[in-house]
């Protein structure tokens, strides 16, 4: 027994030791692991570190070979030997024990002057105190001890200056013995001041402790890490241009206006700030990350967290050139988008389209708008050929009219009213606006419809009263009316159907037939389904867009577009939705599970991830998707702390309740009609494809506006024109300018004052600014001869020409000045020139600096620089 | 090598330990046990079922190690850990990236934890088979049940400290089952008759509130680390005491029986 | 990845994997244990251990504890280098994930909601199962099987306790981990999780299979009728069996005894029988009330 127990228990020795021994590794491994494994920041900082090291060095040995070559190391020798001298002239038997002396003596006089200084504040305090008991009993006792007590003060200060006094010859004595001991040191301290702190920093370098970096923001709850690993993020010069050693790109503008300390890396990045361990943590590639990082351009969707105005955003151009999408597609129509409320209708009024093309037309641009255009951006709903013609049927059926098609081309168009169309085609510039065969449409954010197949889709009819006032067939049409004679009209008729037609084009209605009941209910019950009044105007839809809770209350029609319930998901959060509540149904495993590429699905195939859903596919190009997809990503219900915010104009107006302005009386009528703000921005109000408008009155001179209504010409250089307007290079022939409007036609009713002095008398009473003088100030002690010779030789001085262009010679980023005498005031140019970012925030032309008196001879010179008329004219 | 342990064993230091030379007599290994605080929870002889592996699977002893495994890793977390909404889940994640071996710690405690339920209930099935809920240890079988229940609840209290939506979800199923509690759950039977509304139930007073929140987390943190552990063990100390004092381990009775050797 | 593997290699899941391993693995060896010794047992000889001695605590105890514990020790610090705790999303009361699962020690329960309302499965079963464990010690007056592993000895508990152990606790426990998923509906492991996926499972009270709307009177009184009658009948017919088989057991056990047995005992039955109404003949209720549903 005895003896099979012991045999049992050496045989458990081995298992014990075999166990300890297996504990003893695996602690051992913990350790490491905890010490390097889970720590690879360390390895990344280590070779930032030698990185920096090597760089700093490499600095260190340039600065000392300049150093040797430049002369400095001989001057420094020289130096030296100079301190030598000195310090042996000073080390002289006389001279330095008279340096003893005077030190032991001023060093006396030092204490003593401590001790004068310690009792003054004895006597003084005794003499604040009597004064107390005095201001509060009005003893006459008092008042004797403040007096014997100021006597006091009065001695022991007039003995503490005399010792000043007495130190004052001392200390210069002590410094004359000195010599230039002194002087030499500071110079040679001076000479060596680059080359030590190079050193300096080389063994700041060497000395800085290798450790978890982390930018802590306490209110959002958040400690971002990031630098742990990107030691050199904040760096002004990159140590190496490699991840993760490398610094922000463009610190100067994202760091600059975010100080990391405040702001942090993830509000910006996403990513999970806290994590250390591996790059797919720290990054938020994870499962249980909702947030995975932001990287390069994408970056930008995160400023819409907080800036609520992006559009003149320095840094968020990528994500400006994005959101532009969202307009261009109109997202916000079924979808509700903040920021995109009350932006109208994307797509043209559908309530009598009956009246305006053909029914072929209609059913073939339902089941797929891209084969009559690849411009179109309506997208495909997937229609089958019944249900198109239902859709149609149903909008026909709203204007009485039957199915039924014209069809022009067995007509024999009249060659001269052709003929005539066509000029006055070029001469309203119709094109600036719209694509003819793949021409024009250069004010490509207009969205203006393409017009190459046009003749085989409307009727004569329509398009005739179309163009004589667009308003008329929709309230809300954006295109400008142009002042055309009926005759002009017409020749433009005829023009456009004879040559922007459709060979391809259906017409299997010339002769009309009835349209069912059953269709119609079929189509009516499609357009609700699908939500055509999304983006279309159609009488009679109005009651099924009211949101349901306010239809629970009684309310039936629409008043306003915020009572509009949208047909789509909201988009609101879209970009922090949890992953969880994106249904990726059929993709769930084509698809990786994450936010963005879920977006970016959504909208290359939205039907695509389950049966029964609506959205119509867009056919958008790879690159809109992932551009549309990022600002999508940008739109979180942000849990940003509120002093980040940055409101944007329309919401600080709301806040401070004013409201938004007003055109006036007639003017707002010639607005109306001409669609000024379709491309100028005046109070605030417009797009910024033209010069702004708001202070035109006190800018331009009355003469000039009236010639250039009458007969607009090209002002500023293409150059300039084209980030704004968005041009297209290859499809710009033409110099762009404003088209003829025919303003002076038109007269006001019940007074003869035309358009153009409506706009006139508007711009001068309305459209000013206090700041703008009408007049310049006036030089007396010259002749205005002098003045325009000495504003010239500053305009050659200045190098002006090098963008400016007067007559033929100059440059061409500025704009042209030949002219400027007779277009602009003297008071705007005097204005302009002290600081020219005042008008306009992002103008090239740099703030010179000039001096009052250099403005008013600049000026002064430029308002000498006219054409005449004719000139102006051949242009 | 013998020169060494001499070395090491004949000092002032190893005496005032050990008290003793250990020379494996029976007096000696009778000290060994009643001689150590630890180990005197022993008697000094116990029955060969008590050694055999294939008798008590060793289950009950490595529950109590499980526990202990759970304090030790437990009180390092709490360390490092707060109960409140806006710090716990950070905390989690600090856990991972920043506290050192912060890791292995949190794995130890939730792994060990999970291990002490199933063992707990695999000895609950072997106490069983063996009969040893029999007389005389019919009381211990009680305690035992007791404590199965409050390593559950440990367990489920635990849960909800992560504040991540694994823990809070669990735990709100988990205490919905309160809701219908009958006569005591706003959602049970009967509760009507005692004005239960969900602001009085059962529920309410496990989470300190209507939903999981804030005053949930604190409740399980503090039934988690202090009131669950301080029940388990004095229950544990009754249990223990209760084993020795029934008989030591259970064994076939052969008192009515002949046997056959 | 398979969703079998991706269900078992969630970091939580693993524990219930280990549980299968080691239930199943002690569970063969209790049974192998149990029929040697019923077969020592049968031959006239002594049970396993019957013949022990005493031997010293130290070191042949101390040290296999020892040995336990550094094994524990080794497997639970590979457990926790190999797998992470997991750590999901930050609770968010907004989001509901589907499913919401109850921690997997009471998947059990969870799982009996399908077939009861919460007031049963939640409340009064945990109870009842934590009253009777305390029970079992006095309600089992078998003296034999006391101290050594056997079945022959004492089946009947054995049974009773192995299916309530291993069927209506742990089968259960492994039903809600691995084969629930979304709107707590079966999923085959080998199964896609589908959040759109709608069941509709027509479900109809007792009554109504006779034609007899379950929320009126006559409805009522069926329900309390068949209820009452399991109850009462499951108590009162064993009762006379036993009488008339054994009565000297039904004397040893006494009134109360046998009563609280089989009160045990016939609730726990209920369970089978209500999965059973539910799966097959797609009973919702038995017995509906104004204040609570069976």
């Amino acid at each position: 027994m005895e003896n099979d127990n012991n045999k049992k228990a050496s045989y458990r020795g081995y298992v014990f030791a075999i166990l300890s021994v297996a504990l003893l590794g695996l602690s051992a491994w913990v350790i490491w692991n905890d010490e390097f494994g889970l720590r690879p920041w360390k390895h990344y900082q280590k070779e930032y570190k030698s990185l920096k090291h090597d760089k700093l060095e490499k600095e260190y040995q340039q600065a000392l070979r300049d150093f040797q070559t430049s002369g400095d190391a001989k001057k420094l020798a020289a130096l030296q030997t100079q301190l030598k001298q000195a310090q042996e002239n000073f080390k002289k038997k006389e001279v330095h024990d008279r340096y003893l002396q005077v030190s032991a003596r001023l060093d006396d006089l030092k204490a003593k002057i401590a001790e004068n200084q310690k009792a003054m504040q004895t006597v003084r305090g005794q003499y604040l105190e009597t004064e107390y008991y005095f201001t509060k009993n009005q003893k006459p006792a008092d008042k004797a001890r403040m007096d014997a007590l100021q006597k006091q003060i009065d001695s022991i200060d007039k003995e503490g200056k005399a010792m000043q006094a007495k130190m004052e010859p001392l200390q210069q004595e002590q410094l004359k013995l000195m010599g230039d001991i002194p002087a030499i040191q500071t110079q040679i301290e001076a000479l060596q001041k680059p080359l030590s702190e190079k050193k300096d920093r080389i063994a700041n370098n060497e000395s800085a402790p290798i450790e978890i970096r982390q930018r802590m923001i306490s209110d959002a709850n958040k400690a971002d890490r990031c630098e742990s690993c990107h030691p050199g993020m904040e760096d002004s010069k990159d140590v190496s241009s490699k991840q993760p050693y490398s610094k922000h790109p463009l610190s100067f503008v994202y760091l600059g206006n975010h100080d990391p300390a405040k702001f942090g890396c993830t509000f910006c990045h996403r990513g999970q700030g806290r994590a250390t361990t591996t790059i797919e943590k720290a990054h938020g590639n994870v499962e249980y990350w909702d947030e995975p990082l932001l990287k390069g351009g994408m970056t930008q969707t995160s400023c819409l967290n907080c800036h609520g105005d992006i559009k003149d955003l320095r840094g968020a151009e990528s994500i400006i050139q994005s959101t532009e999408l969202i307009r261009k597609y109109g997202c916000y129509s079924c979808h509700k988008i903040p920021g995109y409320e009350g932006m109208g209708d994307v797509g043209p009024e559908l309530t009598r389209v009956g009246t305006k093309v053909n029914y072929s037309w209609a059913v073939n641009w339902l089941m797929d708008p891209k084969k009559y255009s690849s411009m179109a951006r309506m997208p495909k709903f997937f229609f089958t050929q019944d249900q198109a013609e239902a859709v149609a049927d149903y909008l026909f059926s709203m204007s009485g009219t039957t199915r039924h098609d014209v069809d022009y081309s067995s007509e024999t168009p009249d060659e001269k009213l052709v003929e005539q169309g066509k000029v006055l085609w070029s001469q309203a510039r119709c094109n600036l606006c719209h694509v003819t065969s793949g021409r024009g449409g250069n004010h490509i954010k207009m969205y203006a419809p393409e017009l190459s197949k046009v003749g085989s889709k409307v009727n004569k009819t329509w398009l005739f009263n179309w163009i004589k006032n667009p308003r008329q067939y929709s309230e809300s049409e954006r295109m400008p009316q142009f002042t055309f004679t009926d005759q002009e009209i017409n020749s433009l008729v005829a023009y456009i159907v004879s040559n922007f037609t459709d060979d391809d084009a259906e017409v299997n209605y010339t002769t009309p037939q009835p349209i069912s009941a059953a269709s119609i209910k079929k189509g009516k019950d499609l357009i609700q389904q699908y939500g055509c009044y999304g983006c279309h105007k159609i009488e009679g839809m109005e009651q099924v867009q009211v949101a349901p809770s306010l239809r629970a209350q009684g309310v039936t029609f629409l008043k306003s577009d915020e009572m509009k319930e949208k047909i789509g998901t909201e988009l609101t959060s879209i970009g922090s939705k949890p992953v969880e509540l994106l249904d990726f149904g059929k993709m769930k495993k084509t698809i990786s599970n994450d936010r963005l590429s879920y977006l970016k699905q959504k909208l290359r195939d939205p039907r695509g991830f389950r049966l029964g859903l609506r959205m119509p596919n867009f056919r958008l190009s790879e690159k809109e998707i992932n551009e549309l997809a990022g600002v999508l990503y940008g739109f979180t219900d942000s849990n940003v702390p509120t002093r980040f915010l940055v409101p944007s104009k329309t919401e600080i107006d709301k806040m401070a309740k004013v409201a938004p302005y007003q055109f006036t009386g007639d003017f707002a009528k010639v607005i109306e009609t001409v669609k000024c703000t379709n491309c100028h921005t005046i109070k605030g109000i417009g797009q910024d494809y033209a010069p702004n408008l708001t202070f035109a009155g006190s800018k331009l001179q009355e003469k000039w506006i009236r010639g250039f209504l009458a007969n607009p010409d090209v002002i500023r250089p293409l150059l300039q024109q084209m980030p704004n307007l968005g041009l297209k290079l290859a499809t710009v022939k033409s110099k762009i300018t404003m088209p003829k409007f025919n303003l002076n036609k038109q007269t006001v009713q019940d007074t003869n004052k035309s358009d153009v002095d409506v706009v006139v008398n508007y711009f001068q009473q309305e459209l000013v600014s206090p700041d703008i003088p009408k007049n310049i100030p006036v030089i007396s002690d010259m002749s205005m001869e002098q003045q325009i010779a000495a504003g010239k030789a500053l305009y050659d001085q200045k190098g002006c020409m090098v963008c400016h262009q007067i007559g033929a010679s100059g440059g061409a980023v500025g704009p042209n000045l030949s002219n400027v005498g007779n277009r602009l005031n003297p008071g705007y140019i005097f204005v302009n020139l002290e600081n020219p970012r005042r008008f306009k925030s992002d103008v090239v032309e740099p703030t010179y600096g000039f001096t009052e008196r250099e403005r008013i001879l600049l000026t002064n010179y430029l308002m000498t620089l006219k054409l005449n008329n004719s000139d102006a004219n051949t242009k | 090598m013998n020169e060494m342990f001499d070395k090491v064993k004949k000092n002032l230091i190893w005496k005032s330990v050990f008290r003793r030379d250990y020379r494996n007599t029976v007096r000696d290994r009778a000290a060994a046990i009643f001689g150590n605080v630890f180990l005197h929870i022993h008697p000094v002889k116990v029955r060969e079922s008590a050694v055999k592996l294939r008798y008590t699977w060793g289950m009950g002893g490595i529950t109590f190690f499980a526990f202990i495994i759970l304090t030790i890793t437990g009180i390092v977390l709490m360390f490092y850990y707060h109960p409140t909404v806006s710090h716990a889940y950070e905390d989690m994640k600090d856990f991972e990236f920043q506290v050192p071996y912060g890791v292995i710690s949190r794995n130890l405690h939730r792994w060990a934890a999970h291990f002490m339920v199933i063992v707990v209930m695999i000895h609950m099935f072997r106490v069983f088979m063996t009969g040893s809920y029999k007389a005389p240890r019919q009381f211990n079988w009680g305690v035992g049940v007791i404590l199965l229940v409050l390593t559950f609840l440990l367990s489920f209290t635990g849960y909800l400290l992560p504040w991540d939506q694994l823990g809070f979800w669990a735990i709100t199923v988990g205490t919905n089952m309160g809701a219908a509690t009958p006569l005591l759950g706003y959602q049970g039977p009967f509760s009507e008759f005692l004005h239960i509304t969900p602001y009085n139930d059962v529920r309410f007073a496990l989470l300190g509130g209507a939903t999981v929140g804030g005053n949930a987390l604190l409740r399980s943190y503090i039934w988690h680390c202090v009131a669950i552990p301080l029940v388990s063990i004095i229950l544990m100390a009754v249990h223990f005491w209760r084993v020795r004092k029934d008989g030591g381990i259970s064994r076939p009775q052969i008192t009515d029986k002949e046997t056959t050797l | 990845m398979n969703p079998f593997i991706e269900i078992i290699t969630k970091p939580d899941n693993i524990a219930i994997v280990i549980m299968i391993i080691l239930v199943s693995f002690f569970m063969a060896w209790a049974f192998l244990q149990a029929f040697q010794n019923d077969k020592l047992m049968a031959l006239g000889q002594g049970v396993d251990g019957e013949r022990d001695q005493d031997v010293d605590t130290y070191k042949p105890l101390v040290r296999i504890e020892l040995i336990i514990a550094l094994v524990v020790m080794v497997g639970l610090t590979v457990w926790s280098i190999l797998v992470d705790a997991p750590l999901e999303e930050i609770a968010n009361p907004t989001i509901t994930p589907n499913p919401a699962k109850a921690p997997w020690y009471f998947l059990g329960l969870q799982e009996l909601l399908v077939y009861f309302d919460p007031w049963l499965a939640g409340v009064v079963l945990p109870t009842l199962i934590i009253v009777g464990l305390i029970a079992i010690p006095y309600i089992d007056i078998n003296p034999k099987g006391n101290g050594y592993y056997t079945f022959s000895e004492r089946k009947y508990a054995i049974l009773t306790f192995s299916f309530g152990f291993f069927i209506l606790w742990l089968l259960l426990i492994v039903i809600g981990v691995f084969f629930r998923g979304p709107g707590w509906l079966w999923y085959w492991p080998w199964q896609e999780w589908d959040t759109q996926r709608v069941v509709f499972e027509p479900t109809r009270d007792l009554s109504t299979m006779i034609g007899i709307d379950s929320r009126s009177i006559g409805g009522f009184i069926i329900g309390a009728v068949v209820v009452l009658g399991y109850l009462v009948g499951g108590m009162i017919a064993p009762y006379k069996y036993f009488k008339k088989k054994f009565p000297e057991f039904l004397e040893q056990m006494g009134m109360i005894r046998y009563s609280i047995t089989m009160f045990l005992f016939i609730t726990m039955m209920s369970i089978p029988i209500k999965m059973i109404l539910r799966l097959v003949f797609l009973v919702k209720y038995i017995w509906i009330t104004p204040w609570f549903n069976v």
